[in-house]
């Protein structure tokens, strides 16, 4: 893939987690969060999206995201009061800007909107009145002031922070001579006030604005930062471009202008450290009163705008030259925060230093500021990593593990002497080994974030649809679970919600007749528990029609006619293949479409789902699923020559066979009495058909995926330890009564058991009829 | 390939190399030679013991850990119909690349590789016993009849398709 396409392809990536991120925090506005933080939140989302997409040439994308921010910068600086905001109008543009991106990834033709964007330019039409009208432009000495910067429809070429990287990439690189290119649409570096602001009440403040090094890669941009300042009250701004280095060593995506704001205003500090919160760390700015004669002083910075704008044409010739004038003065350039300069000293002063030092300089100084040094310890730097690599790294470790403890075989036969301190030794390796083990699976988590953001739009479109009026609740969003695991829940998760909405929820009047509230409510909810992630989707309608369902299950001859069911064990139908296949199921039983397929993936997983349901009060679908694919925590069992696996988070209990009666009912089936109950009992070596004598010892109860408890007997339990998990479909296929298997310390495999799996190959009596192996031939 | 095959090369021909030739791998299971076409054979093991699987094929050997891999180790033996390999240390498992699968098969002991013009290899006689369509072809080399294994019709007898049938249908 040649770089471009991989940065798009990045774009796009991060384009889905913006319009999830977007989606929640509009739906959150329209549920009454009034938290400016959500409005920044979204604003920031679309922005960074409209960024990439300029950038990316995806022209309707732009125009759309154009438009939709700057109704949303409405809401921000409050012209458009959070309660009056048309936020359905939003989240079905959120949509369309979902849209947009697909189209532009897929390469197809934009749907275009101009509903949408026509209802969009109406928004915060009527009280634009209290808005500052946009300031004439004193050529060219003006930014636009900021709100004039957010209704301006026309599709700005440069506002986007990516897309002004690229401008100045291509600035830089075709004329090499222009100085003070700041990636700020080539405007001028000192602005004085848009207009005289000398009469207006206020108290005069001075804000050094220091952005990190890595603003433009934060998609923030030197616009959005002053554009966040009420324009009326600007009286001046200065851009200090003295630490920018010169072109050789200059990085286009770093940040070197540096700006000093005067203000006069009402607005109290705490206000303008408000203003600053989405876009800049409280590190990166500074404010200072000044005394009201100083504002005088600091009004007429024309002379520096004059100097510097001068530049341009004077030296165009001389590259070094520029270069020096360009270079800090040292001592001004790397403390300015340090010294609170007395008013005075403009920013940009350093256009007399010594033209031989200056280079020297200039190298130096961007490697050394301490706020370097300070910045990195302050972020949370993350790394975007191909999952291949990481996988890669699992591999390792797991083989580490199972290194390890054939290390520990081997040393059992060691001299006693010898023994105990490679003993120690290989002590302190496995808690390193897990240790190790624990931190690449870190690595690989991830909140279930990734996947619950896409389900808001998935009920809003389907309630669409449906004619139905749903409500979404998402709790856990930030409980982690492996990398893998994220991926393969999309498609359950979604199955299951539109079962939901489709069979479980009744229409808006059903719910009136049943005394229910008119919006039904689906909950999405994640939580640890014991070692697994448990998913469960909740919602208050109707519930599982028992009578249906069980109707259908006989006639499908699932269940046979004398046949009497629990209700639970009703309700579990909905699980079985053959009934929701049938398309007159989801029109009779109310549940069911999809549901075997739903479990299928979660069994595959590793998982189980189970499902509670209360007729007329609503229906839950609970997932537990290990919270990794690659390792799991096991007991290593021994039946005759015959080593298994039993997943820890299966077996509940364990003990002595002699001591558990058994008793043996018609048709041979043993049985334990076990805390109350009946409960089966399987040998395990007759179950496997393991080789060598078996000699039942112990009994594990462990627990299957219904919830039912099976007690297994085994001839020994050989120990308990993390094992890494290895796929047998890979190079062979799918073995009855294993789900996978794993590498024991002595380099055999052993199979690790699927509880349920094993317990079918036990009814099915074992081994496959031969004429079955025939036909597979 | 970890194990390089020291084995010594001998032509079919002393006649000038076709330029359309096979080079295969021979091995031998009681008096009997097989072959395969060298590119399938990824590394050549002695027998190591294997993890046998629930009511697998006949054929199935078990699993091994390959260096981290797991992989099924089918009993050529048992699948051309001529009983159950008593595996010793002198045994030997030719690991093969087959379609997207690793496997290994279990045979006596491996002979030699050599190269065959595609001209020269016959077609199966419609052997009436070869149910299952192992034999791809047949190679007159010196004395002996070499059969020239489907590796896939082995390995798909051996029990993961079986396998998965059953499963299905469970």
């Amino acid at each position: 893939m040649d770089p471009l396409a991989e940065l798009k392809q990045t774009f796009f990536q991060e384009c889905e987690e913006l319009l999830g991120a977007l989606e929640l925090k509009l739906q959150a506005l329209d549920e009454g969060s009034s938290d400016p933080e959500d409005v920044n939140a979204a604003f920031r989302a679309i922005h960074s999206i409209k960024g990439g997409a300029g950038a990316f040439g995806c022209t309707e994308l732009v125009g759309f995201a154009h438009v939709f921010e700057a109704s949303l910068d409405h809401l921000r600086s409050g012209r458009v009061a959070i309660e009056d905001a048309p936020f359905t109008l939003f989240l079905r543009c959120s949509d369309a800007v979902a849209d947009l991106v697909a189209a532009a990834r897929n390469d197809e033709p934009a749907t275009e909107r101009p509903d949408l964007l026509a209802a969009l330019e109406q928004v915060g039409k009527e009280p634009v009145a209290q808005a500052p009208a946009p300031v004439p432009e004193p050529a060219p000495v003006a930014i636009p002031a900021p709100a004039a910067a957010a209704t301006h429809n026309d599709a700005p070429p440069g506002i986007a922070a990516l897309g002004n990287l690229l401008a100045m990439v291509e600035a830089k690189t075709a004329a090499p001579v222009q100085p003070v290119d700041d990636g700020w649409d080539d405007e001028p570096v000192v602005v004085p006030a848009p207009a005289p602001a000398a009469e207006k009440p206020g108290r005069d403040l001075r804000l050094r604005i220091t952005p990190e090094n890595d603003l433009f890669r934060r998609v923030i941009e030197p616009r959005v930062v002053l554009g966040s300042l009420p324009a009326d009250d600007v009286v001046a701004i200065r851009c200090d471009l003295s630490q920018v280095p010169s072109l050789e060593t200059l990085d286009v995506t770093d940040c070197w202008m540096r700006f000093e704001v005067d203000l006069r205003t009402e607005l109290s500090v705490e206000e303008l450290h408000g203003r600053f919160d989405f876009s800049l760390a409280n590190e990166e700015f500074e404010i200072e009163t000044l005394e009201s004669a100083s504002v005088a002083e600091a009004a007429p910075p024309a002379e520096p705008a004059a100097e510097a704008s001068e530049v341009p044409s004077s030296v165009a010739a001389d590259l070094s030259a520029i270069l020096a004038k360009l270079g800090p003065a040292p001592e001004a350039a790397s403390q300015p925060e340090v010294a609170p300069a007395p008013a005075l000293p403009p920013v940009a002063p350093a256009v007399v230093a010594p033209v031989a030092e200056a280079p020297a300089a200039i190298r130096t100084a961007p490697r050394s500021p301490a706020n370097d040094q300070s910045a990195r310890q302050r972020q949370a730097v993350s790394v975007r990593v191909d999952l291949d690599r990481i996988d890669k790294l699992m591999n390792l470790v797991g083989e580490i593990v199972i290194t390890q403890s054939m290390l520990v075989e081997c040393v059992r036969s060691l001299p006693y002497d010898v023994y105990a301190k490679t003993a120690e030794g290989i002590l302190t390796l496995s808690r390193q080994t897990r240790e190790l083990q624990d931190h690449v699976m870190a690595v690989r988590a991830q909140p279930v974030k990734a996947v619950f953001q896409r389900m808001p739009r998935l009920v809003r479109e389907l309630a669409q649809t449906l004619g139905k009026e749903v409500r979404l609740v998402l709790e856990g969003e930030n409980t982690e679970v492996d990398k893998t695991i994220i991926e393969e829940l999309a498609d359950p998760l979604t199955h299951m919600i539109r079962n939901s909405m489709d069979h479980g929820l009744e229409t808006p009047d059903e719910r009136t007749d049943a005394g229910k509230p008119r919006e039904g409510t689906i909950k999405l909810i994640a939580e640890h528990r014991a070692g697994r992630i448990v998913i469960s989707v909740t919602d208050d309608g109707r519930g599982i029609n028992r009578d249906r369902l069980l109707a259908k299950a006989r006639s499908r001859g699932l269940v046979g006619a004398d046949e009497k069911l629990a209700p639970e064990e009703i309700d579990q139908l909905i699980f079985a293949a053959g009934l929701s296949t049938a398309e007159q199921v989801s029109d009779i039983s109310g549940r069911g479409v999809g549901m075997d397929v739903v479990r299928r993936n979660v069994e595959s997983l590793g998982g189980r789902i189970s499902v509670d349901s209360e007729p007329g009060r609503g229906c839950k679908f609970t997932l537990a699923l290990p919270l990794t694919l690659a390792v799991l925590e096991g007991m290593v069992i021994r039946c005759g020559d015959d080593r298994y696996v039993i997943p820890i988070a299966s077996v509940i209990e364990t003990q002595h066979l002699a001591s558990t009666p058994i008793e043996r009912l018609p048709f041979g089936q043993e049985v334990l009495r076990w805390r109350g109950e009946v409960t089966p009992l399987y040998r395990l070596g007759e179950v496997m058909g393991s080789t060598g004598t078996t000699n039942e010892n112990i009994v594990i109860i462990a627990e299957t995926e219904r919830g039912n408890n099976v007690g297994i007997a085994v001839d020994e339990i050989v120990g308990q330890q993390q094992v890494v998990v290895k796929s047998l479909e890979a190079n062979y296929g799918t073995v009855n009564g294993a789900s996978a298997a794993t590498i024991l310390g002595d380099g055999l495999v052993a199979l690790i058991l699927d509880i349920d799996s094993m317990l079918r190959l036990a009814a099915s009596g074992g081994r496959p009829p031969v004429s079955d192996l025939k036909m597979a031939g | 390939m970890t194990m390089t095959l020291q084995l010594g090369e001998k032509h079919f021909s002393s006649a000038q190399p076709e330029a359309a030739a096979r080079r295969i791998v021979t091995f031998k299971v009681g008096d009997r030679t097989f072959g395969i076409d060298v590119g399938m054979v990824r590394e050549i093991k002695g027998w190591q013991a294997t993890t046998p699987l629930p009511h697998a094929a006949p054929h199935v050997r078990g699993v091994l850990n390959l260096r981290g891999v797991i992989l099924a180790v089918y009993d050529l033996r048992t699948a051309i119909g001529m009983g159950v390999t008593d595996a010793s240390a002198t045994h030997v498992i030719v690991v093969v690349d087959v379609e997207d699968k690793t496997a290994g098969l279990l045979v006596d002991s491996v002979s030699d590789i050599v190269d065959v013009p595609v001209s020269a290899v016959r077609p199966a006689p419609d052997l009436e016993r070869d149910e299952h369509g192992l034999i791809e072809g047949l190679v007159l080399l010196d004395s002996d009849i070499v059969a020239l294994l489907d590796l896939a019709a082995v390995i798909r007898d051996g029990g993961g398709e079986a396998q998965l049938k059953t499963s299905r249908a469970a």
